[in-house]
């Protein structure tokens, strides 16, 4: 099977890049889905849940594209396959944390997925474009939301501001990983699939370095030709596979259930 | 103005109005002890849905498979929401969430005594569903139609919301009933650990059962305990058959006569012991909500700090 | 102290050309963050174009048993349609 692509441009290219994008919102939704049941407040609890539904159906779209690409199934996929074949960056893959860090991870997270999708609704590729538009739509909100989060706990109070500080300090040099170079990257870029990882990192420094800093929260950034450099090393290695050990133990609880009967209906 | 009125002439009108079937509202004149009853059912059945979360939560990051993933992780947000509307229609008398939640916490107030046994195993997510949801939901049908309009309002959307609980419960066990030999002993051990328990839910036969006299005067609630589980064993005895499984009670029987499951009453006195404290997981839930409300206090005061600043004028 | 937060009532619109109609509460820190919260709570499921929500301390309510409020005590039929006869299809 194949769908509709450029000239020139590979399906391996693309399934790498899609796979990608599937596994980071499935990770982060299931992570999220750790709140449910124990958010701050019941509305909090709400408004989690609903991020993670969203999430982990946007990584079924994902999936759903793969498989027309010639992969196996949504299920198969994400609860057949090896850790180790994961593609998700390692700043999805740490546990939940406190709120703070929560917060922290959702606000970076969802900054970096609307750039992603923003770009992607570019794309030469159109079951790229088709995606990226159904589905910033439901992103939007999740930035919104984040965002008002971390503008509002930023600096209400010194316990709120130490905790979210801490919590930058922690999160934003794992969120740097997001834009770690795919092996095809050459490929999809030249041939106008995406901008590349590069660009999208400097344009998601652009949106979250003002937010934080006006938010009273310090980045380890310096500025630079009217943009932003990081200081700190970038969380490398999950788009080559080389993954936390909080991966694995995620995805034997996400798998424990569904390997006790291989192939047999839930 | 109108002479005032003497509390028993209040009391009679009130009477007559409830007999009657008119609804109350807040503000409204009502007696003392009807406040306090419908307090203590609303604030207990709101804090049983967010101690419900905890047993089927669990099982999220478990959960085999996309579509269960989703919807479980939509049920349970649900009984979040409930909490919140409930806990909401126990505020318009007067008692503010905050209470309610340190008397849940501080262990004075009570929930569901089934949310206090353990889910050992999948199949638990879709007997709760199933089996406990049902028998939540013939409750809160009866409930919907309660006297104390807020009360009623609420459980009218959250019997809507029941309804997905239950359909995605049996979609569990069936597909259990029709799998493999381990799925299904899996889902028949979860029906029998279940069933008990189940039954306990709509409470001690109402002879034993003193606010329940007064709920039923009232119209609090329009039916007794003992109808509202006939018509849970009713309901849900052919379902289980249907499926291939079987009722555990060898005594369960369809009475020709009465038109009605015949059935062992449960231990009233578990129901005792664990309504008190001593069941297998009290102690565990109470903890959770106990570490989630204080990990989470810093975020409420913080946000409640933040938007008391926005909202001063400007000088 | 009181860590729940202020309540908002929750109007929800299902579709342009209807009426808001009122559906509940939520307790939210401000009035931005009720409108997210009223979003997740009440609108999840039900279609909706437009939320409101107002502080519940702002809605100046009638009093339950003040019934006098709403008293009509002589007879005002004739202020209603059915008060009067009909023309006839062929206007007479």
């Amino acid at each position: 099977m194949a769908i509709e692509l450029p000239a020139g441009v590979s399906q391996d290219a693309v399934a790498e890049f899609v796979l990608s994008l599937a596994d980071d919102e499935l990770i982060l939704g299931h992570r999220d889905s750790e709140w449910t049941g124990f958010a701050p407040i019941l509305e909090e609890d709400i408004a989690f849940s609903n991020i993670a539904q969203d999430e982990m159906g946007h990584s079924l779209v994902w999936f759903t594209l793969l498989e027309q690409m010639g992969e196996k199934n949504a299920d198969a996929m994400a609860f057949e396959r090896l850790w180790q074949d994961f593609r998700c960056c390692r700043f999805v893959q740490y546990p939940k944390g406190d709120f703070a860090y929560a917060v922290v991870r959702q606000y970076l997270f969802d900054a970096a997925e609307n750039v992603r999708l923003q770009a992607l609704m570019k794309s030469s590729a159109k079951p790229l474009r088709d995606i990226s538009e159904r589905i910033i739509r439901e992103e939007n909100y999740h930035l919104m939301h984040s965002q008002g989060l971390v503008e509002r706990l930023g600096d209400a109070t010194d316990e709120s501001h130490k905790k979210m500080q801490h919590a930058v300090d922690i999160a934003f040099p794992q969120a740097l990983g997001l834009f770690e170079k795919l092996n095809t990257e050459p490929e999809l870029v030249s041939n106008k699939v995406f901008p590349g990882n590069d660009v999208l990192c400097a344009e998601w420094m652009k949106e979250v370095v003002p937010v934080l800093t006006k938010s009273t929260l310090h980045l380890p950034v310096a500025e630079r030709d009217g943009g932003y450099v990081a200081n700190v090393k970038s969380d490398v290695g999950g788009r080559q596979g080389e993954h936390t050990d909080h991966l694995r133990r995620l995805i034997e609880d996400m798998q424990s259930v569904y390997r006790t009967v291989p192939g047999g209906k839930w | 103005m109108l002479p005032e009125k003497s509390p028993e002439q209040h009391l009679a009108d009130f009477e007559a109005r409830v007999a009657r079937g008119d609804k109350v509202e807040p503000g409204d004149w009502m007696p003392e002890d009807y406040r306090k009853n419908l307090i203590r059912m609303m604030g207990q059945h709101a804090h049983s849905e967010i101690v419900g979360q905890l047993p089927e939560g669990k099982w999220i990051p478990y959960a085999p498979g996309f579509r269960r993933k989703l919807t479980l992780v939509a049920k349970v947000q649900d009984e979040a929401g409930h909490g919140q509307l409930l806990y909401r229609a126990a505020e318009t008398l007067g008692k503010s969430r905050e209470d309610m939640m340190e008397e849940l916490l501080s262990g004075k107030a009570k929930y569901a005594n089934v949310f206090n046994y353990p889910t050992p195993t999948w199949a638990d997510v879709g007997v709760i569903g199933w089996l406990v949801d049902t028998a939540a939901v013939i409750n809160q049908s009866m409930l919907a139609q309660s006297s104390y309009g807020p009360y009623g309002r609420a459980m009218k959307r959250i019997c809507y919301e029941e309804a997905f609980h239950i359909k995605q419960g049996y979609d569990i066990v069936a597909t259990l009933a029709k799998g493999t030999p381990e799925q299904r002993k899996m889902a028949q051990d979860s029906i029998n650990r279940w069933w008990y328990p189940t039954l306990m839910m709509s409470g001690p036969p109402d002879t034993l059962s003193v606010h329940s006299q007064q709920a039923l005067k009232w119209r609090i609630k329009t039916k007794s305990n003992e109808q509202v589980r006939q018509e849970f064993v009713d309901l849900i005895v052919p379902q289980i058959r249907a499926l291939g499984f079987e009722v555990p009670d060898k005594d369960c029987r369809y009475d020709e006569k009465s038109g009605h499951y015949q059935y062992t009453q449960p231990d009233w006195d578990e129901l005792k012991r664990v309504i008190n404290g001593d069941g297998p997981c009290n102690k565990e839930r109470l903890d959770s909500r106990r570490k989630t409300h204080e990990d989470g206090r810093w975020v409420r005061e913080a946000l409640a700090a933040k938007g008391k600043k926005a909202s001063q004028p400007v000088a | 102290m009181d860590t729940q937060w202020e309540t908002y009532e929750v109007f929800h619109q299902s579709r342009k050309g209807e009426p808001h109609e009122y559906v509940g509460s939520v307790h939210a820190p401000d009035p931005q963050m009720a409108l997210q919260m009223a979003r997740d709570q009440f609108a999840r499921r039900l279609r909706c174009v437009s939320l409101w929500v107002v502080r519940s301390k702002d809605v100046t309510m009638t009093d339950y048993q003040d019934e006098n409020f709403f008293a009509q005590v002589t007879d005002k039929s004739y202020r209603d349609p059915k008060a009067f006869e009909a023309p006839e299809k062929d206007g007479h």
